[in-house]
């Protein structure tokens, strides 16, 4: 899915009449990875419009048009009379903040003129590789809590808080070592859900609790795709709507499977929906 | 209006964990946290007094979000082009996913073969899905009025 969106007006600084093709290569090539990359991390498409237009021309691209789609980035760069049209395909959606950061702090690097398209594309290939993270326990245990927490505030009582903290854990864990196993995030989610859920509704009941469904639901709260949902809002509000449609098809899909993973688990343990 | 103080607090405290819980899950650093923390704080605080005053959830939650992005847009200065992402962040406790769970559940059960009754069924449903486009919506109505008013040069 792609969208036309972008027509940036020439730049203000001296254009090279006839550039050398590889120079405007190296510019697309270096625009791209930064977009894709902030695509990757969960920039709505105006930020990846902006930071990708803000690099080629910082390189002195004089003509800079761009159309994000959900799996893949194009852009046209031209200087002079030249021009070349190249894409780059765009992978899982998540979200990574602190990646995110790295990636605008370097379009300002790029903007101040102090590395040249080469180097900007090998140092936002390093910012993948290199941008720190939490160790998995850690995120599969705050995601637990989380989840319990998000319960709390759905009506969740107190002998619930534990065994919905535990099973949103347990199945953040199983979720981490299936997306680095490349498995269908939909998949995911279904399989997810269903472990997430049945662990709660075992933990729960045992616990003596009076809400095992909202239980239940509480444990697979961290699959709910809050950021992509917001994001296709905005993306359609800022005129993207092509791509704010496909994210937002993609939220209603996750949410389909999240819910066929909690459903089946209520008729394998006989709990009432 | 009373606001029962340990209800307020209550919320406000497990948005928090909220918010911060998924502030780990997205990756935000350990300085951020705190302010992910913050922003779940006052999205739930403003949302539970708003609430209190017999507000509907979807204005209530409106309210919340546009709290919660004029108080990033306030803090821009100290933190940087993160403030509207610690926003966003602040508002994942308030996305309405058990509403969505259920909505889908119940379109689930309209299919089922023999219905007591599907007139009920359809309007539970019916309920449950228009609540999570309003809600939604009134989240991402909030955060973008306090972004687009308050816009600066540099996009967040």
């Amino acid at each position: 899915m792609h969208q036309l969106t972008m027509n940036v007006p020439a730049a203000a600084h001296g254009a090279d009449p006839a550039p050398d093709p590889s120079e405007l290569e190296r510019i697309a090539m270096a625009a791209l990875e930064v977009g894709r990359l902030l695509m990757e991390t969960g920039a709505r498409a105006e930020i990846v419009h902006e930071d990708c237009s803000m690099v080629a021309r910082s390189f002195g691209a004089d003509r800079v048009d761009l159309r994000s789609g959900h799996a893949s980035v194009d852009i046209t760069v031209g200087r002079g009379g030249s021009t070349i049209t190249r894409t780059m395909e765009v992978g899982p959606h998540g979200v990574d903040h602190r990646l995110g950061l790295g990636l605008r702090d370097l379009v300002r690097r790029i903007q101040q003129g102090n590395l040249t398209p080469s180097e900007a594309l090998a140092k936002a290939t390093g910012l993948k590789r290199d941008t720190p993270h939490f160790p998995p326990w850690l995120v599969a245990l705050a995601s637990g809590i989380a989840c319990a927490a998000f319960g709390r505030l759905l009506g969740l009582d107190w002998p619930g808080f534990l065994p919905v903290a535990a099973a949103g854990a347990v199945g953040q864990a199983v979720r981490q070592v299936l997306l680095r196993r490349l498995v269908n995030v939909f998949v995911i989610a279904a399989s997810v859900a269903f472990l997430s859920s049945s662990l709660a509704e075992l933990g729960a009941s045992r616990a003596g609790s009076a809400t095992v469904n909202v239980a239940m639901v509480a444990s697979v709260l961290m699959l709910v795709p809050g950021v992509p949902a917001l994001n296709a809002q905005s993306d359609i509000m800022e005129g993207h709507p092509t791509l704010g449609t496909a994210r937002g098809v993609c939220v209603i899909m996750l949410l389909t499977f999240i819910a066929t993973g909690v459903l089946l688990a209520q008729v394998l343990l006989g709990v009432q929906p | 209006m009373t606001i029962d103080a340990l209800y307020l607090l209550h919320q406000a405290l497990f948005g928090a964990v909220a918010a911060s819980g998924f502030g780990v899950l997205f990756n935000f650093g350990w300085r951020d946290l705190r302010w992910c923390a913050a922003s779940g704080a006052l999205a739930l605080t403003t949302r539970t007094i708003a609430q209190d005053a017999n507000w509907s959830l979807e204005a209530a939650t409106f309210a919340a979000a546009a709290a919660v992005g004029c108080g990033g847009r306030l803090l821009r200065a100290r933190l940087g082009i993160a403030s509207n992402s610690l926003a966003v962040a602040g508002c994942i406790p308030m996305v309405p996913g058990f509403f969505a769970a259920q909505a889908i559940f119940g379109l689930f059960e309209l299919t089922a073969p023999h219905l007591n009754d599907p007139g009920k069924i359809a309007m539970t449903t019916m309920e449950f899905s228009l609540r999570v486009i309003f809600t939604i919506g009134a989240i991402g109505a909030g955060l973008s009025i306090a972004t687009h008013i308050f816009r600066s040069e540099v996009h967040d």
